[in-house]
């Protein structure tokens, strides 16, 4: 549908207009890279990608600095909330899709989708007065006394739990992200063929083999779509997380410590940046945050097309 | 057992499984809003909107200037943001229509929607803050705008690709040039489902706080000045909350709920507004 139409001079100027506002998108991506490089040049200038990368070194007084911290907490609180997460949210796409009736299919898929739309320094507030009081005085001393008593894991689980700590983070996390996970993975369902349903049901099968062994195989790279999207978005959540990390820039063993995520390292230090190679480190963090979240943001969209096409075709 | 009533018996767990994983995600959402509405309505007084801040542990004083604050710079946000992301989904949907350019940067968009907010707000603070050397209510807008352009342009796209083609063949066939097909004809048509875009953006950024940290930063007197730090509700939540005075915590509360309200009110608006007219529900 090409349009060939004789050129009225207003229209010219009209679809100039509208093509720039389109490729202020693409212009903004280059943007947000160069001047984040610019900014944080004279950080991987003095420390390098490697050195910067693996150096737990977070010293604003001596003026060295090191992500491996921040990375860690980024990738534990990201991972451990996938963990807790994608169960739940295909559980909850397998509900509204096969299970629930149909008057409650779409209130409770609507419902379950408003939990992203509250804000997440909503998260945070509910996080730290409500959440983190429960998990120090219930959920993590039972999880001491059951899991954290056998070998190898029990370490995980060691220290005085405050509530201020990797695993409250990743609880709230994981509480955010199921309803992209779900409504990604109820769009994948949902592209299953009918035909195909029907005929395993017509051999007899029950409900949960048609699931196992007709809609998962089925939408199976759109769900992983799905959950590399949330893994995106978990990996740049700013405001949930500040509020109960508690910006401790160590590498912990234990699952009750506080530590530091990207996010959360920007957030409180940033305006206090005295010296330059200190912001300059900081906007380095924020660099290497866009990146990551871009490549993740990249495969989880692929995918997530993959399967639009490969169901149509 | 017999096969059958093994099927049967794995059948049902797996069912009850699901079923309770859904009423887990509902019990979280009941339980969150539950909690801000208890703590947010003893917070809620007249004061609240009345008073500016009062001086740290002396009782009274409202949040006056944050709700002003956070009005004054999501007003700007959407003028900047509003007309860039309408302006870009019509060329996608319109001009570059079947083109690559237009797959391409609608995918970008997509890729846009989920980048950290955090990181806008470190890209605005280098741009805008470091050479004007202040922190201000313009630095905050731009950076809301920024996060509203891919929402608004990826529904306005998605909305003009349902207007039917022949409705826009109808009017060439009028002799209508494009621009006046896609003015008279096709924003009319669509026009539901552009509000839902512009509602649905407003919701998204009227909660973010990230972006806004080092940009308009925060301001403890009223100012109405975008060229000065503002206040801004998700801000003041966020110093208040992490605080250690008590009535600094009810009224963090209070902007809360008075935040989650606003923005389910347009959540929900948005969804039925699109259930009404399409018959079906934003891509989140």
């Amino acid at each position: 549908m090409t349009i060939r139409l004789k050129k009225n001079p207003v229209d010219i100027i009209f679809s100039s207009i509208t093509a720039i506002a389109s490729v202020s998108v693409l212009l903004l991506i280059l943007g947000i890279l160069y001047v984040l490089i610019l900014e944080s040049y004279p950080s991987i200038e003095k420390f390098g990608f490697l050195r910067f990368i693996t150096s737990t070194d977070w010293n604003p007084v001596k003026g060295s600095f090191g992500a491996a911290t921040n990375l860690f907490g980024t990738a534990i609180t990201t991972v451990l909330s996938i963990l807790i997460a994608v169960p739940v949210a295909i559980g909850i796409a397998i509900f509204v899709t096969e299970i629930a009736p149909n008057f409650l299919k779409g209130p409770i898929g609507a419902a379950i989708e408003l939990l992203a739309a509250i804000p997440s320094i909503i998260y945070g507030m509910w996080g730290l007065f409500t959440l983190a009081p429960i998990m120090a005085n219930y959920i993590e001393p039972a999880l001491q006394k059951s899991i954290g008593s056998l070998p190898l894991v029990g370490v995980l689980f060691e220290g005085t739990p405050m509530g201020i700590d990797l695993l409250t983070a990743s609880v709230i996390l994981s509480i955010m992200i199921i309803p992209f996970t779900a409504s990604i993975s109820r769009d994948a369902f949902n592209l299953t063929p009918a035909v195909i349903k029907e005929s395993a049901y017509a051999l007899g099968a029950t409900k949960r083999e048609v699931v196992k062994d007709i809609v998962i195989p089925y939408s199976k790279v759109g769900v992983f779509g799905g959950v590399v999207l949330s893994l995106g978005r978990a990996l740049g959540e700013t405001m949930a997380v500040a509020f109960v990390l508690g910006n401790n820039h160590q590498i912990t063993k234990s699952l009750f410590d506080a530590a530091a995520t990207i996010t959360v390292t920007l957030a409180n230090e940033f305006t206090e940046a005295d010296t330059d190679i200190y912001l300059s480190s900081l906007f380095y963090l924020a660099l290497l945050l866009f990146v990551m979240s871009f490549i993740i943001l990249a495969l989880a969209k692929f995918f997530i097309l993959k399967t639009e096409k490969g169901i149509k075709q | 057992m017999t096969t059958a009533q093994v099927r049967k018996l794995k059948n049902g767990i797996a069912l009850t499984v699901c079923t309770i994983a859904a009423f887990l995600g509902l019990f979280w959402l009941i339980f969150i809003l539950w909690d801000v509405l208890v703590h947010g309505i003893g917070g809620l007084h007249l004061s609240l909107f009345m008073n500016d801040p009062a001086p740290p542990g002396i009782e009274g004083g409202g949040l006056r200037n944050a709700f002003v604050g956070h009005l004054i710079i999501t007003f700007f946000a959407t003028l900047i943001g509003v007309p860039i992301g309408i302006l870009g989904g019509t060329f996608l949907a319109e001009y570059a229509r079947g083109r690559k350019i237009a797959r391409v940067i609608s995918v970008l968009s997509d890729i846009m929607v989920s980048v950290p907010s955090i990181v806008i707000g470190t890209f605005i603070y280098a741009v805008i803050v470091k050479p004007v050397g202040h922190f201000s209510g313009w630095a905050g807008a731009v950076a809301l705008a920024i996060i509203m352009i891919p929402v608004v342009l990826r529904t306005t796209e998605d909305m003009l690709s349902l207007v039917p083609w022949t409705l826009r063949e109808a009017a060439f066939a009028l002799g209508a040039p494009y621009y006046k097909v896609i003015i008279h004809v096709v924003y009319r048509a669509a026009a539901a489902g552009i509000l839902t875009g512009i509602l649905l953006s407003i919701a998204r950024v009227v909660g973010e706080t990230a972006p806004l940290l080092f940009t308009s930063f925060n301001n403890s007197f009223f100012s109405a000045n975008m060229n000065e730090p503002v206040s801004s509700l998700t801000v003041t939540i966020f110093q208040y909350a992490m605080g250690p005075y008590s009535n600094w915590h009810s009224q963090a509360w209070a902007a809360s709920l008075m935040i989650t309200l606003f923005i389910l009110v347009l959540a929900v608006l948005g969804r039925l507004l699109l259930a009404w007219r399409y018959g079906k529900r934003p891509t989140i």
